[in-house]
């Protein structure tokens, strides 16, 4: 078991090395730094100092992997590669264009983009499995049916409608809400309200009607029956053996984006003003901060291993076959 | 007042009518059991016997009666009660029949409940059924029981309502015959100490003779036979039932030299056929004109004998002597040179654990086995599942890379696969053939260009099925398919993994008798691996007798079959339930180990009744009794 | 009638490659009597037909979208003949009175004035009247353009972004899913690693990553382009190719899954006792068997991928912001919500016209789903 969990996390690392590479690749392979800067200054009427000064401010301007300049460690070390990637596995990563240190804005925006994501979180899982557990019961009536053409015709309205329907409805013409904004402490809740039922209500749809089939499948084990046939009523059949079994692979497959939650929801975060992570990779992306992107890129890939790691755990506290085997 | 009285009744899904009309009646502790082959409706009967039929299903006429009870007129809540209550079930499938993720105690606790108001019981159920430390057993999951074990766990479930009917649904189908006898004891002890009665479902010929009073015979819907157990088994009246018992393999061991099985033409109609008059007719060999037009009465062949036949047979000729085909000697001359020799055959599969993933063991599926197969000849391989039968045979094949030991065809060393030698039929006739090929690319698949035609003629195929896809063709019928694939490369040796365990009685026999024509034909010689003894004998030239990775047992059929000596072989052999109700007493305790973990000395000595300290120190060698017989025991002689 | 040069941009290629196959496909599979039961379960189910129904109508309008030309210039100095380079499509062509008819500025849905007042020549601040009265159902934007004619042109590239993404990345999930499963040893530890590493990065990082270092690559290379359009068909086929690259694993995992289990198989056993080679094998006796989770997985990809399109555009890091589609629609159409008075119906459009498309793709993909898949209860 221990031996196992040990064996998870060395296999970590290299997707870790792997997601690194790859996002080094990205932002200095397929372009130069010269690419970068001269789109970044405007691409006509650019003077190679300016390039060379842009790069310079960035620490762009070493070479790639090796410095024949340097001597010693420094050959390895005094490049870009080792500067913005290796380094970042000691979470330093570096500083964005305006110059603040990315790391200390990261755990300044974390505390908003949790303050959403948790409760959307736990409360869409609640909501969706709920939801299905109340189809499941009624299935094969017209009850479930229409539940599933609501489910349909929920998962087909783009997310971007939610947010924008809802702010106007509730912030702009009932006045419940401020439209946007944030606060500190328990304030935050006004600001949080409404992106929180805006989130739950845009992914129901989906999720309710995927645990409703993992449900029905699970109806079809030949072990329902045994219990039907020692005169369970529907009922206990649903709730003690049937959400039993099904709860497994939805709970485990829950855990896995627990840890991205502090990544925060972009679109969310963008519509309704929260300083969380999530507005933060977003005005980095309009300002072309690639500084801070590589940092998110790598921040969320560690955090979505974390959650792989945290799947396998919890497959083997929930399952007893994986627990006791 | 019977204790369970079934009038008329029919159930439909959708537009299928998978019972229609059926009537019975099951007196207090007895056993009824409802008898016919795959899809005749005995499944479906239960179910409705229990309103538990699938989605879409529903009884649309009779009346089930139980105890003074119309079982049809209740509510669900009140239904409830009566199941698991005074009547109770038990499944074919064990391992799916039981929650995975709640203890065996817990379900049992559930039950308790529900019917008795309490579950203090939950021990003593379970020492009922003859399981072992309950009280561990109890905090177990399934998952980690054997499969007979999970099964009596079933029992102990279906006990709790203290049922006055317990209704088993093929309940051995899916255990190895050793463990099927333990499981049929305990049934049949129940029944004994609990007055119960017992509606048992199953095809099994065997079992129904061990454990029946009372006999239903079904086809396509309808019963067409009751008979006391007695009658049924020395008169059968229905053609179909004297049909069935002649296309037992068993029934050639009281009939030497008989190589040729008698057969039922045909298959088994699907559900959704729809009948005028007897539903037997098109297969039926003794078929009168008005058989096709005109539903057959039933009729008394004996006291409480019953046959719904147009045609009136006296019981003195009920049962015709098998081989109605013409016959063919086994030849028992000493037998010539190996065609394909195997020595020291291992495969080992390793367990892997640790950070490093490091081998800490191994499955030792295959340890160390010695085979020869002469041209012309069949040698069976018997074991029961996990044995590492067909390891073996997909490892002289080459499917499966050897760990240790080699394979000589005549003088040269055979490495990986040989094709144009060697070929396979596999168990399952649904899973060998690919869904997406018409039957001509299958059969042409190993040797383009072959004459497909006469290929499929060899198998008793018609030609012109060579354009067709095999959903269109029944479970016999792609059997002969892949048989016909395996022949178009033109092979010496054909390697059959239980080539018949998935088919029906009466298409078993037509496989066997294709078989035993090719190897007449063609010189064909079989490695034939199985577990059903009666096939052994009616088609082996040698047997040699497989436990837990090993040969315990090897000789000519004769010699193994009739005067076994090794514990274990004799073990398997009482366990067989014999059509003729005859019943050995060696009985074999226990399941079988894991091959990951042999036990020390003779890897039989934890379950065999003559073990002594011998056993648990060494692994007996082959002792030779006989020119052709060898037996791996201290005690053979 | 003025003559014109006929243009055919990359994606315009892939798109009537992509029909092409479909049709092929649809072809073929009539002569497969499994195929054709399964068809015809699609074709008993009348909301799955009345949904084709409506996807055929949004395929066509894209079809017609998808033929481009560069019309002629007038002949000014009777010299050689030049065109525009501006270029249009025939669905253009077909809608020019939509097209050209623009207003000064907004107008509500067959209005007959302008939104807003403004100064008029003889009688003070009134709205003044519309150039083409009563002809823009859905109303015109903010340049006049007339929206339903946006709210078409949209659908190109909804459904470019829906197909090509799946049909970039099927040769890769189909080709590394099945050799993953089939061979496995260290090809299938290498080919997890791949996607699990690819997997762990969130795709709309990757996305945004990945677009970012592309557009760098399309302005740091003016010269590559003639037009406009082919920039931004650039950009499209570059954000099909991103987004093909996020979204493979999903399926390859699900195909090397599925040929795990069909490499057991007694017919593939079988196979391979024949002496049948492994390529022979994957190609006779695997991909068949997997056809029906790869069509799935394509009709199931679509409705999400045409709702992604929106989110990307909507974000910056979709299309080239000069290619209309829903993203840059609402995105434009979100800052009218808050004028006073309201400006609705530029979000209206695309609101109706997405949700039919993507609720009829839905409802596609469910019965298809239901036909092809064995495990499909009900």
């Amino acid at each position: 078991m221990l031996a196992y969990l040990i064996r998870r996390l060395l296999y970590a690392l290299p997707i870790l090395i792997g997601v690194n590479v790859i996002t080094f690749a990205l932002f200095f392979i397929v372009n130069t730094p010269d690419d970068m800067a001269r789109m970044q200054l405007g691409v006509k009427r650019v003077t190679p100092e300016a390039i060379e000064k842009w790069k310079a401010e960035r620490g762009y301007d070493k070479p790639l992997f090796w410095n024949t300049q340097a001597s010693g460690a420094g050959q390895v070390a005094e490049t870009i590669f080792f500067d913005k990637s290796v380094k970042m596995f000691a979470l330093d990563f570096g500083r964005a264009d305006d110059g603040r240190d990315i790391a200390r804005e990261i755990t300044q925006r974390m505390g908003p983009s949790l303050a959403v994501a948790v409760p959307v979180f736990a409360l869409g899982l609640f909501t969706a499995i709920s939801f299905a557990l109340l189809l499941v019961y009624f299935r094969a009536t017209y009850l479930d049916f229409a539940g599933v053409v609501l489910c349909v015709a929920m998962m087909s309205v783009s997310g971007l409608f939610y947010i924008i329907g809802g702010q106007w409805l509730v912030s702009k013409i009932w006045h419940l809400v401020p439209i946007s904004g944030y606060a500190e402490g328990l304030s935050a809740a006004k600001f949080i309200i409404l992106p929180v039922i805006i989130s739950v209500l845009a992914g129901i749809g989906s999720s309710a009607r995927w645990y409703r089939t993992i449900f029905l499948e699970e109806y079809t084990r030949d072990y329902v029956r045994t219990a039907r046939a020692k005169g369970l009523s529907e009922r206990f059949v649903l709730f003690r053996h049937v959400l039993r079994n099904a709860l497994i692979p939805i709970l485990t497959g829950a855990v896995v984006v627990i840890p991205t939650l502090f990544m925060g929801s972009l679109l969310i975060e963008a519509f309704f003003g929260i300083p969380g992570l999530g507005s933060y990779t977003i005005d980095a992306i309009n300002a072309q901060d690639f500084a801070v992107v590589r940092a998110m890129v790598f921040i969320g890939s560690a955090l979505y291993i974390v959650g792989l790691l945290l799947t396998d755990i919890s497959y083997t506290l929930v399952d007893p076959r994986i627990r006791l085997s | 007042m019977s204790l369970l009285s079934v009038r008329d009744l029919s159930v439909s899904i959708g537009t299928l009518c998978p019972v229609d009309g059926v009537s019975f009646e099951i007196e207090r502790g007895e056993t009824l059991a409802l008898l016919g082959e795959s899809g005749c409706g005995k499944s479906m009967t239960a179910l409705a016997l229990m309103r538990l039929l699938p989605p879409g299903g529903s009884i649309v006429q009779g009346a089930i009666h139980f105890a003074d009870e119309d079982l049809c007129c209740l509510t669900e809540a009140q239904m409830r009660h009566v199941r698991g209550g005074k009547l109770g079930m038990i499944f074919q499938e064990p391992a799916t029949s039981l929650n995975p993720v709640m203890t065996v105690g817990e379900q049992i606790a559930e039950a308790l409940r529900f019917h008795a108001g309490n579950e203090t019981r939950v021990i003593e159920l379970l020492a009922a059924v003859g399981i072992p430390d309950p009280e561990r057993r109890a905090r177990e999951y399934p998952f980690q029981m054997s499969g007979g074990m999970k099964q009596r766990a079933m029992i102990a479930m279906a006990l709790a309502g203290a049922p006055e009917l317990l209704i088993a649904d093929e309940p051995t189908t899916a255990l190895d015959v050793t463990i099927q006898a333990q499981v049929l004891d305990v049934l049949d002890g129940l029944r004994r100490a609990r007055g119960m009665a017992i509606l048992l479902i199953t095809h099994d010929l065997g079992v129904v003779a061990r454990m029946a009073d009372q006999i239903g015979l079904m086809y396509a819907g309808q019963l067409v036979e009751m008979a006391p157990r007695a009658a049924f088994f020395a008169a059968p009246g229905h053609p179909y039932a004297r049909r069935l018992f002649e296309a037992l393999p068993e029934m050639a061991m009281t009939n030497e030299g008989q190589r040729r099985l008698a057969t039922i033409p045909g298959s088994v109609p699907p559900l959704g056929t729809v009948f005028t008059g007897c539903r037997f007719a098109d297969r039926c060999s003794e078929v009168l004109p008005v058989c096709h037009r005109e539903l057959p009465p039933w009729r008394e062949h004996g006291p409480a004998h019953r046959v719904r036949c147009h045609l009136e047979v006296r019981a003195e000729q009920s049962v015709r002597k098998v081989g109605a085909g013409e016959t063919a000697s086994v030849d028992v001359s000493a037998p010539p040179q190996a065609l394909l020799t195997v020595r020291e055959l291992k495969v080992h599969f390793p367990i892997r654990r640790g950070v490093l993933q490091r081998a800490v063991g191994y499955v030792r599926a295959v340890d160390g086995v010695d085979l020869a197969l002469p041209a012309g000849r069949t040698l069976a391989l018997v074991g029961e599942s996990g044995c590492g039968k067909t390891t073996v045979g997909k490892a002289i094949l080459g499917l499966q890379a050897p760990t240790a030991g080699d394979i000589h065809w005549q003088a040269e060393k055979l490495q990986g696969l040989a094709p144009e030698r060697m070929q396979m039929v596999f168990q399952d006739p649904f899973g060998s053939l690919n869904p997406r090929m018409r039957i001509c690319e299958i059969v042409a698949e190993g040797r383009p260009g072959a004459d497909v035609a006469r290929i499929l003629e060899q198998v008793s195929l018609s030609a012109s099925m060579a354009d067709r896809y095999p959903h269109e063709f029944s479970g016999g019928q792609r059997q002969r398919i892949a048989i016909a694939r395996a022949l178009a490369v033109e092979p010496q040796v054909l390697i059959c993994d239980e080539p018949t365990s998935a088919l029906d009685v009466s298409v078993q026999a037509q496989i066997l008798n294709l078989l035993a024509e090719l190897q007449q034909t063609l010189g064909l010689s079989y490695l034939f691996i199985t577990h059903n003894i009666g096939v052994v004998n009616h088609l082996a030239h040698e047997v040699a007798v497989m436990y837990l990775g090993r040969i315990v047992e090897r000789g000519t059929v004769d010699e193994v079959l009739r005067a076994p000596r090794h514990p274990y072989t004799q073990a398997l052999l009482a366990a067989v339930p014999r059509i003729d109700g005859q019943r050995m007493d060696v009985k074999v305790a226990g399941d079988p180990p894991s091959p990951s973990n042999p036990p020390a000395g003779c890897h039989f000595h934890p379950r065999c009744p003559r073990a002594e300290a011998c056993c648990r120190e060494a692994y007996p060698p082959a002792v030779s009794v006989s020119t052709t017989q060898t037996v791996n025991c201290f005690f053979a002689n | 009638m003025t003559s014109f040069k006929f243009v055919l941009l990359w994606s315009d290629a892939l798109f009537f490659l992509l029909i092409a196959a479909v049709i092929a496909g649809g072809v073929w599979s009539r002569r497969q009597p499994h195929l054709r039961a399964n068809w015809r379960k699609v074709g008993q189910n009348r909301v799955a037909m009345g949904s084709a129904a409506v996807l055929a109508v949004f395929f066509a309008i894209a079809f017609i979208d998808s033929l481009h030309y560069r019309p002629q210039l007038p002949n000014v100095d009777q010299g050689e003949v030049r065109y525009s380079t501006e270029v249009l499509s025939a669905l253009d062509a077909l809608l020019m009175p939509m097209r050209t008819q623009t207003e000064k500025t907004y107008s509500a849905p067959l209005a007959t004035h302008l939104f807003a007042k403004e100064t008029l020549d003889d009688a003070g601040r009134d709205y003044p009247p519309l150039r083409y009265p009563g002809t823009h159902v859905f109303g015109t934007d903010k340049v006049g353009q007339d929206v339903l004619y946006l709210t078409l042109k949209s659908i190109r590239t909804a459904l470019l972004i829906g197909t090509l993404t799946t049909l970039i990345m099927l040769p890769a999930a189909i080709g590394l899913g099945l050799l993953a499963g089939y061979v496995g040893g260290w090809v299938d530890d290498v080919i997890q690693y791949l996607y699990t590493t690819l997997n762990s990065i969130p795709g709309v990082l990757l996305i945004a990553a990945s677009v970012l270092m592309m557009q760098v690559v399309i302005d740091t290379h003016p010269e590559w382009f003639a037009t406009s359009a082919e920039r931004a068909d650039a950009r499209l086929l570059a954000l099909c190719a991103i987004l093909g690259i996020t979204s493979w694993t999903g399926l390859c995992r699900l195909l090397r899954g599925e040929t795990l289990k069909l490499r057991e198989l007694e017919y593939v056993q079988a196979a391979r006792a024949l002496g049948v080679s492994s390529a022979r094998i994957l190609w006779r006796h695997i991909l068949p068997n997997v056809m029906h989770i790869v069509l799935i997985a394509m009709v199931m990809d679509f409705s999400g991928l045409v709702l992604a399109e929106a989110v990307l555009s909507y974000v910056g890091i979709g299309v080239d912001p000069n290619t209309i589609s829903f993203g840059t629609m609402i995105n434009t159409a979100r800052m009218e919500l808050a004028r006073e008075p309201m400006v609705w119906w530029s979000l209206a459009a695309a609101f109706i016209f997405m949700f039919v498309l993507v609720l009829a793709a839905n409802l596609f993909a469910d019965a298809l789903r239901d036909a092809f898949d064995p495990r499909a209860s009900r």
